[in-house]
């Protein structure tokens, strides 16, 4: 049987956001404020922000879609809604093929275990069995060039070491729908050179890539459609050549 | 690859939706077992890399405490130790069990952070990790249990299928209040001091340490509505040859029914939201 082809589909997706200041996570807190009957603020003292409103979007296999936005417009939001991690409020998202996030790679490791077993656990974890695991095991190993740190904590490691650990187990799993927030620079000027090499095999085997920057270089390199968030509203898809008359807008 | 490649998330569609989903996350959760026991066996293999013994470091530990409060408290009560030294070790091991599954419970989430908030792994994955991490360490420390019996000759007597019952009762039971702690826990930072205290005052007030029956009948309200004596009675009574009262499982059996529901409804009205608390 063949699959179906890969694709997003995003239709009036809108995404709200309970934001719980530190007074809202304590339960304490919580009870005294019933118990002295002030109802201060909004519900239970969090406010609610809409971080992405009736968005839609329809992306096939070849597109690769740059999103532009200030700080704060619901770029990473987007990203982490395709990923599968945000449910809706409102709409609804479908993807099709296997998505891979690399959002913020040092998330999910796992700094007081070993490199091999902060590798062993990513894999595991975007979606491959224990042996497929095993057998790629070598080729991550070697082009993170940590050799035998490995075998050592992670948190006995340098920034920079740390990133390029995160980077090999991140990118070791080809994925049809790639998200990235920002084009991933780590390490020094040597490791730099071959990241950026896997990064681009990795982009052209993925079917969709969503990439979120702020670099218009960058974005002319590696998109070809590109699309404004502002406070959570997107603008059209449209051609990367009219990106100048985009941000100019 | 064993990962479904179609993903759809929708908007809130009425209550009976939000059951559904809660469902179908927990069916998610089934399928990739191996996901979570991978999770679960990576935890076990982290935390005691390095060290030779690894778990049993634990089980050592805790075979030393069973000794000097066996010998201890056993003279303090005046009960002969061939009695008691099993008590006390069988009450350790699987209380142990209950209590640091409740406890590490409250991190379950927390701890998630990083996975729940860039992939579309089921929630319930996370919560099977922390209850079978805790049957690994368990696993571990069998060992003492099995000296025990086998040492004061309990395992001739000992009624292996009500026991194995009991077990199963326990770890029902543990699990969906594990799974209680980590939603509350993740939504009030707070909770897990609160929880660590619970656990504490009730390893005192649970025949843990001291005999059942050298209660008043006056006080036996602070055996029969307690769950953690129920829970660990269900398995330390016919491991130690002795019967289990009927209203024992009848307790565990509607904990197990009543705890689930109240959790699952739980879950499914915070599951959206988990992920932002965190």
């Amino acid at each position: 049987m063949k699959p179906p082809p890969v694709s997003i589909s995003c239709k009036d997706l809108t995404l709200r956001f309970p934001v719980y200041g530190v007074d809202a996570k304590s339960l304490k807190k919580h009870l005294a404020k019933i118990a002295v009957g002030g109802r201060l603020g909004s519900h239970h003292g969090s406010a609610e922000v809409t971080a992405i409103s009736n968005l839609s979007l329809e992306l096939k296999a070849g597109d690769r879609l740059g999103l532009v936005g200030h700080n704060g417009s619901g770029k990473t939001t987007l990203l982490r809604a395709l990923s599968g991690a945000y449910e809706p409020d409102e709409g609804s998202i479908e993807v099709q093929g296997h998505i891979a996030a690399l959002l913020d790679l040092n998330l999910g490791i796992d700094p007081t275990a070993t490199g091999m077993d902060n590798i062993r656990l990513r894999g595991r974890i975007a979606g491959l069995t224990a042996r497929e695991v095993d057998e790629r095991l070598p080729e991550i190993a070697e082009f993170s060039g940590l050799g035998a740190f490995l075998e050592m904590p992670v948190k006995t490691y340098s920034a920079g070491m740390q990133a390029r650990l995160a980077f090999a187990a991140a990118t070791a799993v080809e994925a049809d729908v790639l998200l990235m927030d920002e084009w991933i620079a780590v390490g020094d000027a040597d490791f730099q050179k071959i990241a950026h090499k896997r990064l681009l095999k990795l982009v052209e085997r993925a079917g969709i890539l969503v990439l979120a920057s702020h670099d218009v270089e960058l974005l002319r390199l590696y998109c070809n459609k590109v699309m404004r968030m502002d406070g959570g509203v997107a603008s059209p898809v449209t051609d990367i050549k009219k990106l100048d008359e985009l941000l100019a807008a | 690859m064993t990962t479904a490649t179609h993903m759809l998330r929708t908007g809130r569609r009425g209550a009976l939706f939000e059951y559904q989903m809660a469902f179908r996350d927990l069916r998610a959760s089934v399928e990739r077992i191996d996901l979570a026991w991978s999770l679960a066996w990576h935890d076990v293999v982290s935390r005691y890399r390095g060290s030779i013994l690894g778990p049993l470091w634990i089980t050592l530990s805790m075979g030393l405490m069973v000794l000097g409060i066996g010998v201890l408290y056993g003279e303090l009560f005046r009960v002969p130790l061939h009695e008691f030294m099993p008590f006390v070790a069988l009450g350790i091991v699987f209380f142990g069990v209950v209590t640091a599954t409740i406890n590490e419970g409250c991190d379950t989430f927390v701890q998630a952070a990083g996975m729940l908030s860039q992939t579309s792994l089921p929630m319930f994955t996370f919560i099977w990790r922390t209850v079978l991490r805790n049957l690994i360490n368990l696993a571990h420390h069998i060992v003492i249990v099995l000296a025990v019996l086998v040492y004061y000759g309990f395992w001739r007597i000992a009624n292996y299928p009500v026991a194995l019952l009991g077990i199963f009762f326990l770890i029902v039971n543990v699990a969906w209040i594990s799974m209680l702690v980590a939603i509350i826990s993740a939504r009030f930072r707070d909770i897990p001091q609160i929880v660590a205290s619970i656990t504490q005052s009730a390893a005192i007030m649970t025949p843990v340490f001291w005999l059942p029956d050298r209660i008043p009948p006056r006080y036996h309200l602070i055996l029969d509505a307690n769950p953690f004596y129920h829970l660990l009675q269900a398995v330390r009574a016919p491991l130690m040859g002795r019967g289990v009262e009927p209203h024992t499982f009848a307790f565990l059996a509607g904990m197990a029914v009543v705890g689930w529901v109240l959790v699952f409804s739980l879950f499914a009205n915070t599951r959206r939201r988990i992920v932002h608390y965190l």
